[in-house]
């Protein structure tokens, strides 16, 4: 895709003549920059890993947060320019609320992940009168896991607004190991700590450090409730 | 030569956006079902603008809605909630259930807190867990779920006859035994056409006609209520909810 | 109380509690349609039988035809207290009047009598009222309005439903009908009342009155019977709850000692 770059990766609202947009692909390459992240779906809930890449001794790193929840049945693990994260997962809290608020039942994990996707769209030149939209993509991909009635879900975002559900996926510097890894091991009816177990072996695999309890945060969205 | 002196002083002018249109609405609510009903008359002052002008609204297979008050409002109120369901059945690919209904008309409700819409309303259907329900608001919104309520012109005659015959209210209990705590459907709808038949003998602005909407649970029959009269099915999907209606006449003076 | 009339002693205070927000305690009222019509015999009278208090039916099946004399009857709509106090005091004045004079006494005497009573209080006596009845003179139909204002037409409606009436009546009323023609469009005059006016209900209630008898036509129709209910309203003896029981004997015994025959009987001679 190098090859065929001219001015028409500059624009975020210009099509290239082969109808490609350019700033968006370059965004969804920014997450494979990212730490590596893996989310697995089981019947008893999802779990979440991610790899925190602890790039100095001084670093404390309890303050690296790539996972977050967005309410009580919903949690999410990022990749990629995980600032631009914080302004999604604002926007899918304050989604979450509103639907609580006005509905008094929990937003569905899709619809979640939907109202994230529609943010993710709005870059672009903001037209006169219109509230002012943002100058780029985001630079991240999500792993949105949640229960709701529906049973556990897991979905995947990235920068170009596009989401899916998987029974177990991951993004970031490791993913294409770590997909095929999850690809053989994973099966219907594995139970949480089986799948709390696979996460931990493919991050372990895919990771350039020993693995221990500073540079991975885990985490699961289960029946009950939430627990980072 | 006009009073100029008049003129110098301020003048107030009021206009008042609101009307009456008379009539009265109730709901029961039973194990497995629900009933809701309104009168049809639409009035103004002494005058009768229409014999026949519904109060009472089929919002999903499991949710009914009666409005009563200001018609105008009521109509517009009940077009607004019909919108954001479908609204809600686009986002969300299902439809929204009973509680989310209440909720959400609460807030419709207190978003007008200042201008409110003139409507007391009650809905009226099957819970997610299949049990019978009906819910009450204020007009800005302030709501609870019971087993009964009556509103409108003779809430005042028709709520302690439902008091006393649904709660059984000032009646005590032969010794040995209790009161049912749900009262089955032939005799609920009984119960509501009494009423309205009532409500219609001592009060001006109930009569014309009777609308009664009925909600079953999924997997309930009729049992015994087939044989009423003017009974019409509205349901529109299959193996869930039910709905129907009841049409009767009322007295016409 | 040694003047006549009304007492006002209480008007101060009560449009004092009134601007406190208590409310005067709200008067009956006969919502009403109340018509009357000349035809080839004399007048026919028709009326409503619908009380109301507010938007309560107080009463579903009252007289608003009253007796004045034999040959005159007065349809009364207001303020029910009005219209009955001030029917039944004219009565009474036309029967004083016609014993002292010794004659049948007539319809404008009556008219006169009711139009100077109601001017006296100023529209405070909230009566209109149908008079109508036959006399030496013939047949005579007024309006009279609660400030004493008085009409003389060959067809007259009041009330509430006093548009709707005179609907039917614009729409039909020929001079010199029948009176089997007559009673049939009163009766549709009132039942326009009854079914479009929310302060008129019920039944119609008629008076046919010729030179020679009167006929009171009490719910002379009745387009309104109560529907029989679903259920039975009786309550199983001891549904109401009680707290004490006191039974007390209500009778009473006494010993009866009769005195002695001795003295003198009473004269009664």
């Amino acid at each position: 895709m190098f090859l065929t770059r001219s001015e028409y990766d500059r624009g975020v609202n210009t099509f290239s003549p082969e109808g490609r947009l350019f700033q968006v692909e370059y965004a969804i390459e920014a997450i494979k920059l990212g730490s590596t992240t893996v989310g697995i779906r089981t019947p008893e809930g999802v779990v979440l890993a991610v790899e925190k890449r602890v790039q100095s001794p001084l670093l404390e790193s309890s303050s690296i947060e790539k996972i977050m929840e967005i309410d009580t049945h919903l949690g999410c693990a990022m990749s990629g320019l995980t600032a631009d994260a914080r302004t999604m997962i604002d926007h899918a809290r304050v989604t979450a609320q509103n639907h609580a608020f006005t509905y008094d039942e929990k937003i569905k994990v899709e619809s979640v992940t939907q109202a994230v996707c529609d943010l993710a769209l709005r870059f672009g030149e903001s037209v006169h009168d219109e509230e002012a939209m943002m100058s780029r993509p985001f630079g991240v991909a999500l792993l949105i896991a949640g229960v709701d009635e529906l049973g556990p879900q897991l979905y995947h975002t990235d920068p170009s607004g596009t989401f899916m559900r998987y029974d177990a996926k991951a993004i970031g510097s490791g993913s294409e190991a770590a997909q095929s890894e999850l690809q053989d091991k994973w099966h219907k009816q594995m139970t949480l700590l089986e799948a709390q177990k696979l996460t931990l072996r493919v991050l372990k695999q895919v990771m350039e450090e020993k693995l221990d309890h500073h540079n991975v945060q885990l985490a699961q969205a289960c029946h009950t409730a939430e627990r980072l | 030569m006009p009073d100029m002196t008049s003129l110098a002083h301020p003048q107030q002018r009021a206009f008042n956006p609101y009307t009456e249109n008379g009539g009265t609405i109730l709901a029961i609510a039973g194990a497995d079902f629900s009933v809701i009903a309104g009168d049809t008359r639409q009035s103004e002052g002494y005058s009768i603008q229409t014999r026949y002008a519904p109060k009472v609204f089929r919002l999903t297979d499991r949710a009914v809605l009666a409005v009563n008050g200001f018609a105008a409002d009521g109509n517009m109120f009940v077009k607004k909630v019909k919108q954001r369901l479908e609204w809600y059945r686009h986002a969300h690919a299902k439809d929204m259930p009973l509680r989310a209904i209440a909720r959400l008309i609460q807030t419709m409700l207190y978003a007008r807190r200042f201008f409110p819409y003139y409507v007391y309303n009650i809905l009226g259907g099957i819970e997610e867990d299949g049990t019978g329900a009906v819910y009450s608001f204020d007009p800005v919104g302030s709501y609870e779920r019971e087993a009964c309520r009556a509103a409108g012109a003779a809430q005042s005659l028709v709520q302690p006859f439902l008091d006393n015959q649904i709660y059984f209210k000032n009646q005590v209990p032969a010794p040995g035994t209790s009161h049912p705590a749900h009262l089955p459907l032939p005799t609920v709808l009984s119960i509501v056409i009494d009423s309205f038949t009532s409500a219609t003998e001592r009060h001006i602005e109930v009569g014309d006609g009777l609308e009664i909407y009925i909600v079953l649970a999924k997997g309930r029959t009729l049992h015994g209520t087939e044989s009423i009269g003017g009974m019409q099915e509205l349901t529109t999907t299959d193996d869930g909810e039910r709905v129907f209606v009841v049409r009767r006449d009322l007295k016409k003076d | 109380m040694s003047s006549p009339g009304f007492n006002f002693s209480n008007a101060v205070r009560n449009n004092f509690l009134q601007e406190k927000g208590i409310p005067l305690p709200k008067a009956t009222s006969t919502g009403t349609t109340i018509v009357g019509c000349l035809f080839k015999d004399g007048i026919i009278l028709g009326a409503d039988t619908r009380a109301t208090e507010g938007e309560i039916i107080a009463d579903k099946n009252c007289e608003k035809i009253h007796y004045i004399t034999e040959s005159i009857r007065c349809c009364g709509a207001g303020t029910a207290a009005d219209t009955e106090f001030t029917t039944a005091s004219i009565s009474s004045n036309m029967e004083l009047h016609a014993l002292s004079t010794g004659r049948a006494p007539r319809v404008v005497t009556a008219m006169t009598m009711l139009k100077q009573y109601l001017f006296q209080y100023q529209g405070h006596v909230g009566a209109a009222l149908v008079l109508g009845g036959v006399d030496s003179t013939g047949p005579h139909l007024f309006t009279i309005h609660p400030h004493g204002s008085t009409d003389k037409l060959p067809y007259v409606t009041m009330g509430s439903g006093s548009l709707a009436a005179m609907a039917v009546f614009e729409s039909s009323w020929k001079p010199n009908m029948e009176r089997g023609e007559a009673l049939a469009l009163v009766s549709a005059a009132i039942s326009a009342g009854i079914f479009n006016d929310l302060g008129s209900g019920s039944n119609v209630d008629a008076c046919v009155i010729t030179a020679t008898q009167t006929e009171m036509l009490r719910n002379f129709v009745k387009p309104n019977e109560r529907v029989e209910k679903e259920r039975r309203y009786t309550f199983r003896r001891g549904t109401t709850a009680w707290k004490t029981e006191n039974i007390r004997s209500l009778i009473v015994s006494e010993d009866i000692t009769p005195v002695s025959a001795g003295g003198d009987a009473m004269d009664i001679s």
